[in-house]
């Protein structure tokens, strides 16, 4: 029974993306373009190579972090999309907080886990209010992330180019530059940066806690069964807000990585679409938290090859966003096969009344 | 700020603000219909913000290459209605979440659309014309305000239409009995999936109409950040019109003025905080989905096979 | 068995054009699987008459009325409407040919008003729709008719009764002259009840309809029924005139020779009627009041006290306030006023107060209150010990392998079927669930049992099992309240009884100084 179930869900989401890329590739053919060199140049920019791995790895980092920022929210059966939104508001909490305290001359080792803990704690904010808003107000929180995450953005734009605004930034507005002496480098002379590390350890960190601990248990409880959590006088607006606010924070961090370690200060690419692709990697991992790992390699590694096919195959850069679309798609509709994958299910092929 | 005297800026505000609630209102209520229609036969589409923008582009390509906006419109009505019917036909299935396949339509109709709009970027199409409501007066302001697009009015007509269609015919009662007890549905010998099926397409026509009406009059042209949530606000307004059509109109029209609001400020010089009044929108938004989402008369007007309510 | 004649119950009426049609079914089988529902059998109701359909639950009825309505397909038999065989795919096909039913679950609209209810209901129902006209044709019918419900009302806003009533006139408005009432009078008061089934039978006897009526009630069935036909794990077991057969021979048919339920033995002890007033009660409900979702009043200041080693049952007809008030000790709605009170403390039902003071519950529709119906048999099983140890060990962890032994233990002591502790709860029977919840609540030292409709849809030697176990913590010493649809139910486990209505709780009496009379006269509110 429990190896029939985790069979098909590894089997499932394979299937799905190896759907996607046969409809990809007809769509490709359609346009007179050869899948071929598509793959090849896939496997090139985000495989065959060090120098392709780490660009694949660097840009998976971030998508581990919002992978999990939705997959922790749904296993308590909430749809939450406001990761994209707890990037950019954690993002520019980190880089103002840094502000004054790289004025002041600190040394990293303070300023970092600062920067770190202002970014997590006001993502966590930001996302929990979701939460808070679903329990005690019941408003749904899909809408209601989402336009928190726009609210963000648009906040932030407000911030960049009001009060925060280095007046040095003439065509881009941004906040003050970190300084070279002030941004995080990559792990053990490679280019990738700790924020992947940070990702690694997170997701291993959730998975315990969601797997193994009476949080978890409780949370899943109620994602399965608000009704049933209630009666066993668990306190289900608490832990919806917990893991909303677990959700902001991995965002945050996200966030956090982005100024330290890419940018070095706040502007607008740090609303670079993260969020919106960690729903996808969050879905495709069936919402594991170990399994959103090697799930957001692979959209990396895609991400990572994109500038290459834009040039070998004169191609436009929403490619990698149809794929995407495609992809998703086809993953929702292979959710209708759970429990009905013939050679899985001998016995249940009978109708069910 | 300008030296011009205080009254005069706050009628010159007042009338963009107008002419921005109707311009800014428009897309939003088509959408908002679109939304109404489908979320009577009890589903969501969340997928309705890819409508829109794959509408807008796919409306200014093909008026640029046809030389006629409103062929434009046409196709952009039909891809949305391509969209919706394969939106409705994926939620047909068992265990699918409609929620998860709206995102998943968002990101695959924006995709589309920035993978096939990157050509029309820069050159300009055919627009469609205004009609000058404003010519009575001499001000520039007045006739700037009410220079009204014709989809405007078509939106107003097809929101009484649709009121009168969901309470005075056969077709409006089963979508509402299908929105309200796909059990009753059944037992009555209604298609449920059916009627979702086609009021998930026909409200995916009205958004992509919605979208031509950005890329075709305003702002009136295609751009990769053409829409900016529009689609998804266009939910919550249902929810705060209570699914009824006429309220829509009044919703969109409160929508447009609260996006209008930056803009109109503008015109007089304040520019101060143009991107916060950019937020003004999604806060009055997140306001109405605070205040209606425990109302009394809010839940007893909800179709009760939504998947958003339960 | 008793098989008289059913042609001396009633007058015989011959042929009616736009009256009664006689309805039968020949030899009629159904299997799922291997389960065989119906096995060759033979209905006849004959043209206006009054036709009650007993048996137990499992026994068929259902299975019976949806084939004849062409929800199933029967595998073998026929169905004959004035004597002629008739073809019925679909109960739209039953609806053409004026056959029409009332189901146990409302197939109103709630969004819809009582008008749009009944014009969208016609099969001819126009395509635009002239209000002023059809409001104008229904008050017409109204007038017509022997109970009315008003035109311009929302289905959500009627009363479960209502709404029952309401169902009825949907038939009788689409001109249907075979009327199939799956027990009818369950979600109504005992007088609405027999007002409803006294014009029903007026309108049988004058010919212009036929009754068919699923019902469990016998008191119904005498005082209403013409005829009857019993079926017992789908055969039938005895039908004839319902006022010459006694009430013991129909239950026999009902439940079979062999044994009538035994009742759960009842110990008596220390939980005396003086030593109770003494002691601190280990439940209190003080003014207890809960609102709805729009705000409507639906439990009403609610009072009541809980002792060790007492059923206390709370009866009355469903959806008056009952299932809110569980949901109301379960934490599942929110209190609107009034306080709770365990061993005299304030109690709220949070984990730590349900441990505390030992509180356990059976909620109704396990599959929608008790369990997640993804989450395995073993992981259901430790709802109540996750958080604590042995299944909680070091750090707080939580052992799979200890809590899969824990379930094991407990899937052998209660004899839950189950083909894994792995298994997700959902693939469970009925009966089998509800053994799981029961493994779970009842396994530890219970002081407080609080039970909401514990046999619901289950079969007979799981509703023998299940009162037993309830029995038994009583017992034992705890204090359970039980809220219950079923009256029987109610009467046989309770030592003390009262009436639910309209949100308010009735006086609490001793089961031995109240009876079924003056039980239904307060459910209706009395």
């Amino acid at each position: 029974m429990l190896n029939t179930r985790v069979l098909e869900s590894v089997l499932i989401p394979l299937g799905a993306l190896l759907a996607s890329a046969l409809i990809f590739a007809v769509f490709l053919l359609a346009l007179g373009k050869s899948p071929v060199t598509f793959l090849s140049l896939v496997w090139t920019g985000g495989f065959s190579s060090w120098f392709s791995i780490q660009s694949a790895l660097q840009r998976a980092a971030p998508l581990i972090l919002t992978g999990l920022a939705f997959a922790i929210p749904a296993r308590i059966g909430l749809t939450l999309l406001g990761a994209e939104g707890a990037v950019v508001i954690g993002g520019f909490a980190a880089a103002a907080v840094a502000i004054p305290l790289v004025g002041a001359g600190l040394p990293t080792a303070i300023v970092w886990p600062v920067m770190a803990l202002a970014a997590m704690a006001v993502g966590a904010v930001w996302v929990g209010l979701a939460g808070w808003l679903k329990h005690h107000r019941g408003v749904n929180e899909t809408i209601s992330s989402l336009l928190l995450t726009y609210i963000a953005i648009a906040i932030v734009s407000f911030l960049i180019e009001g009060p925060f605004r280095d007046p040095g930034s003439a065509n881009k507005p941004s906040t003050m530059p970190l300084g070279s002496d002030y941004r995080i480098g990559g792990m053990f002379d490679s280019s990738v940066h700790w924020g992947l590390a940070a990702g690694l350890l997170l997701a291993a960190a959730l998975w315990v806690l969601m797997a193994r601990t009476p949080f978890g248990f409780a949370a899943r409880m109620t994602g399965g069964n608000l009704r049933a959590a209630q009666g066993q006088g668990l306190p289900v607006g608490r832990l919806l807000v917990a893991c909303c606010a677990i959700a902001g924070a991995c965002a945050g961090v996200a966030g956090f990585f982005e100024i330290a370690a890419i940018h070095g200060q706040a502007n607008a690419s740090l609303a670079a679409g993260y969020g919106f692709t960690g729903i996808l990697v969050a879905f495709l991992a069936r919402h594991n938290p170990l399994a959103v790992v090697p799930v957001a390699i692979l959209f990396g590694a895609l991400d990572a090859s994109g500038g290459l096919v834009q040039r070998r195959m004169e191609m436009p850069d929403a490619t990698m966003l149809v794929l995407q679309g495609i992809i998703f798609i086809v993953l929702l509709v292979s959710d209708t096969m759970y429990g009905r994958l013939p050679f899985l299910n001998p016995n249940r092929s009978g109708a069910r009344t | 700020m300008t030296d011009a005297d205080p009254i005069a800026s706050l009628m010159i505000v007042f009338y963009a603000l107008i002419g921005g609630a109707i311009r800014v209102s428009t897309p939003f209520l088509f959408v908002a219909l679109g939304e109404c229609l489908t979320e009577k036969s009890g589903r969501i589409n969340l997928g309705l913000e890819g409508n829109l923008i794959l509408g807008a582009m796919i409306g200014y390509a093909v008026s640029y290459n046809s030389g006629s906006a409103w062929a434009g419109v046409l196709a952009a009505g039909g891809v949305g209605v391509v969209l919706g019917v394969a939106h409705g036909w994926i939620c047909k299935l068992p265990k699918v979440n409609d929620i998860a396949v709206g995102l998943a339509f968002m990101g695959l109709g924006t995709g589309l659309a920035f993978f096939f709009g990157k050509p029309y970027i820069q050159p300009s199409a055919p627009r469609l014309t205004s009609v000058p409501l404003g010519a009575w007066s001499d001000s520039p302001q007045v006739q700037q305000a009410l220079q009204v697009n014709p989809l405007f009015f078509i939106g107003i007509i097809l929101a009484v239409f649709l009121w009168w269609m969901l309470r005075s015919t056969r077709w409006g009662l089963v979508i509402r009995v299908t929105g309200d007890s796909a059990a009753s549905a059944k037992a009555m010998g209604v298609n449920v999936d059916g009627v979702r099926l086609l009021a998930t397409a026909a409200g995916g026509c009205l958004a992509g109409i919605g979208g031509a009406f950005l890329s075709l009059s305003y702002p009136g042209s295609w751009n990769e950040g053409l829409s900016s949530g529009q689609g998804l606000m266009a939910v919550a307004l249902v929810i705060f019109a209570r699914w009824n059509p006429l309220r829509c109109v009044l919703a969109a029209l409160l929508f447009g003025a609260a996006g209008a609001l930056g803009p109109s400020l503008q015109s007089i010089g304040v520019s101060f905080g143009y991107h916060f009044f950019n937020a003004a929108p999604y806060i009055v938004t997140l306001g109405i989905m605070i205040a209606s989402a425990r109302s009394r008369s809010a839940a007893v007007e909800a179709p009760r096979e939504l998947s958003i309510i339960k | 068995m008793t098989q008289a004649k059913l042609s001396d119950c009633m007058p015989q009426i011959g042929p009616h054009p736009g009256g009664a049609m006689s309805l039968e079914t020949r030899a009629m089988t159904k299997t799922f699987g291997a389960l065989r529902a119906l096995d060759d059998v033979s209905l006849n109701v004959r043209a206006g008459s009054f036709h009650a359909l007993l048996g137990e639950n499992g026994a068929g009825k259902s299975t019976l009325v949806k084939c004849i309505m062409g929800f199933h397909a029967a595998d073998s038999g026929a169905t004959l409407l004035d004597g002629a065989p008739v073809a019925i795919a679909s109960p739209r096909q039953a609806q053409m040919r004026g056959i029409g039913m009332v189901y146990q679950h409302f197939t109103l609209v709630p969004c819809l008003t009582t008008a749009e209810n009944l014009v969208i209901a016609r099969p001819d129902a126009p395509g635009i729709i002239y209000w002023r006209a059809e409001l104008q044709r229904l008050e017409a019918f109204m007038d017509r008719m022997p109970f009315r419900v008003r035109l311009d009302r929302h289905v959500a806003d009627l009363s479960a009764g209502e709404r029952q009533k309401l169902e009825i006139l949907k038939l009788l408005y689409l001109d249907q002259r075979v009327l199939i009432l799956d027990e009818p009078t369950s979600v109504m008061t005992p007088s609405e009840a027999d007002e409803v089934l006294t014009l029903l039978g007026g309108m049988a006897q004058r010919g212009e309809i036929t009754v068919l009526m699923i019902s469990h009630k016998f008191r119904e069935v005498k005082a209403f029924c013409d005829s009857f036909t019993v079926l017992r794990h789908g055969r039938v077991t005895g039908s004839g005139c319902a006022q010459d057969t006694s009430i013991d021979a129909m239950s026999r048919m009902m439940i079979g020779e062999t044994q009538l339920r035994a009742r759960a033995p009842r110990l008596t002890g220390e939980a005396s009627g003086t030593t109770r007033a003494a002691a601190q009660p280990r439940l209190t409900l003080d003014a207890v009041s809960a609102d709805d979702a729009t705000g409507r009043r639906v439990v009403d200041a609610v009072s009541l006290d809980l002792h060790a080693g007492e059923v206390v049952g709370i009866a009355g007809v469903s959806g008056n306030g009952q299932s809110a008030l569980v949901e109301v000790l379960a934490g599942q709605r929110a209190l609107s006023g009034g306080r709770v009170l365990a061993h005299g403390q304030p109690f709220a039902p949070r984990r730590a107060d349900l441990d505390r003071y030992k509180v356990f519950g059976l909620p109704e529709e396990p599959l929608r209150n008790a369990v997640v119906p993804r989450m395995s048999v073993a992981e259901n099983m430790a709802f109540r010990s996750f958080d604590k140890p042995p299944v909680a060990g070091r750090f707080g962890l939580i052992s799979p392998a200890r809590m899969r032994a824990v379930a094991a233990g407990l899937i052998r002591r209660y004899n839950v079927q189950t083909p894994s502790a792995d298994a997700p709860i959902e693939t469970l029977s009925g009966g089998n669930l509800q053994r799981a919840v029961l493994a779970r609540e009842l396994s530890g030292d219970v002081e407080v049992l609080i039970v909401a409709n514990p046999c619901f849809g289950l079969d007979f030697a799981s509703v023998a099992e299940i009162r037993a176990q309830i029995m038994e913590q009583r017992n034992r010493g705890a204090a359970v309240l039980l809220v219950s649809e079923d009256l029987d139910e109610v009467l046989e486990l309770s030592d003390r009884v009262a009436v639910m209505s309209a949100g308010k709780l009735g006086p609490v009496v001793a089961v031995e100084a109240t009876d079924r009379d003056r039980i239904g006269r307060e459910m209706g509110g009395h």
